[in-house]
């Protein structure tokens, strides 16, 4: 890892004492309450985030015609699985798009305008989908990107790269690993991570 | 037309930095807290109106707009959530929420004391809305008639429009053709008006397959494809 998330104690310490600052003056100006941070940080860690998606890529696996449907039209299909939070269309999943690896195909999505991530199935995005340098090199040199990963993709293996520009958020499901028929779906949905969900790694082996 | 317009496919840069947390600092979590404030708090929302003091506009487009017109040295200085910080609170600032005095003397207690407490109270109106927003959402999807001009299996040729500060068209597809994969139905909007850069009003949206090796020749990897959402203000029939 490089540095680059590293820098000098007193940088991080004026940039938290601006944003205390600035949600303070929020609070007493009546544009947010001092609850309203904390609720919507709790929104992430209960009911928005990469829990979800997992469930959904354990439900695929274990059911081959939903992961038709999931495919077909992704949000009708997670609607289905009434024991998902609340949320599942909400912000940034209002329109979302499922790709699955198979023989033969590797999907990885990006974002090289930004960081579009489908908030109610994965969450927040991690800091390496933002990086810049990950956003411009996985557009033309995918297979070198993945190595750095960690995940050789062989180059009869076609990549296919998912540039989320307008308004549309995809996620991937991924290969169901070997060796996991006996498991449930709660112990296959803890095989699937974030990247494996967004294409730089596959679920982990059982 | 910036540089951060262009990052698809930029030559010379060093190793991928795999850094999976969301947030590296806990002040992050704060600023990722209030700018989902603003949105859903933003008054062009359908909500029920709250007891907020938030009034003006603020949405995605606005700061993608303020990033994406910083000078790109500056673009690259900062990590993520410091250009949040940056726009955010010159946006409180511009529009006459806060002073800069203000902010500024608050900031110089807060590094003094950094667990001094924050003031108590606010409507719980507020929050219910926060919430509401997130579990609800804000589809750009318009339900118009707006019939799209290309079909799946068409060949397109991606304009070069003139872009200002914001856009939602990556740089490195500008003048490259390729084939509609998917004609997603309806009609989308979008959050702001780009201006000459074309994109607002509803309008079709295409899913578009590029080969990399025609949008890299010589400079790619072998059997990669790309696949870009694409706004119709920015593909036209090619000319040949």
């Amino acid at each position: 890892m490089t540095d680059r998330f590293h820098h000098p104690d007193d940088r991080e310490a004026r940039s938290a004492a601006r944003v205390r600052a600035l949600e303070a003056l929020l609070i007493e100006k009546g544009v947010i309450t001092s609850k309203t941070v904390d609720t919507v940080l709790n929104v992430f860690e209960t009911k928005m985030g990469p829990f979800n998606g997992a469930r959904i890529v354990a439900r695929a696996w274990v059911d081959p015609a939903f992961k038709q449907r999931l495919v077909a039209d992704a949000p009708a299909a997670i609607a289905e699985l009434t024991d998902l939070p609340e949320g599942m269309a909400g912000a940034e999943g209002e329109h979302m798009r499922a790709v699955a690896n198979g023989e033969g195909v590797h999907n990885l999505v990006i974002c090289t305008l930004c960081s579009c991530y489908p908030w109610p199935v994965l969450g927040l995005p991690p800091y390496w989908y933002k990086d810049p340098t990950f956003r411009s090199r996985a557009a033309r040199e995918p297979r070198a990107v993945l190595k750095e990963f960690g995940l050789t993709v062989p180059e009869s293996t076609e990549v296919k790269v998912w540039d989320s520009s307008a308004q549309i958020r995809w996620f991937v499901i991924p290969e169901r690993p070997a060796g996991t028929e006996g498991m449930s779906e709660n112990q296959l949905a803890a095989l699937v991570t974030p990247e494996a969900m967004m294409g730089v790694a596959v679920a982990a082996s059982a | 037309m910036k540089l951060q317009h262009y990052l698809g496919g930029l030559e010379g840069l060093g190793p991928i930095t795999v850094e999976t947390r969301v947030f590296v600092e806990e002040w992050e979590k704060r600023i990722f807290g209030i700018h989902t404030a603003m949105m859903a708090l933003s008054p062009q929302l359908p909500l029920p109106a709250t007891p907020s003091a938030f009034h003006t506009v603020w949405t995605w487009a606005h700061l993608r707009t303020g990033a994406e017109g910083l000078n790109p040295f500056d673009y690259f200085k900062y990590r993520y959530y410091e250009k949040w910080l940056g726009g955010i609170s010159g946006y409180f600032i511009e529009n006459g929420y806060i002073t800069e005095e203000e902010l500024d003397a608050r900031t110089a207690e807060y590094l003094a004391d950094p667990e001094k407490p924050l003031p108590q109270g606010g409507a719980p109106e507020i929050d219910r809305r926060v919430e509401r927003y997130l579990a609800e959402g804000d589809s750009p999807k318009r339900d118009v008639a707006i019939l799209p001009d290309f079909q799946e299996g068409d060949t397109v040729t991606v304009r070069n429009v003139p872009t200002l500060e914001h856009t939602r068209l990556p740089g490195f597809l500008r003048n490259h053709s390729g084939v509609v994969e998917t004609v997603y139905p309806g009609a989308y909007g979008y959050l702001t008006d780009t201006g000459t850069d074309g994109v607002g009003a509803p309008m079709p949206v295409y899913c578009v397959r590029f080969e990399a090796k025609d949008l890299w020749p010589g400079n790619t990897e072998p059997n990669v494809t790309l696949y870009a959402d694409l706004y119709a203000a920015y593909v036209t029939k090619p000319t040949a």
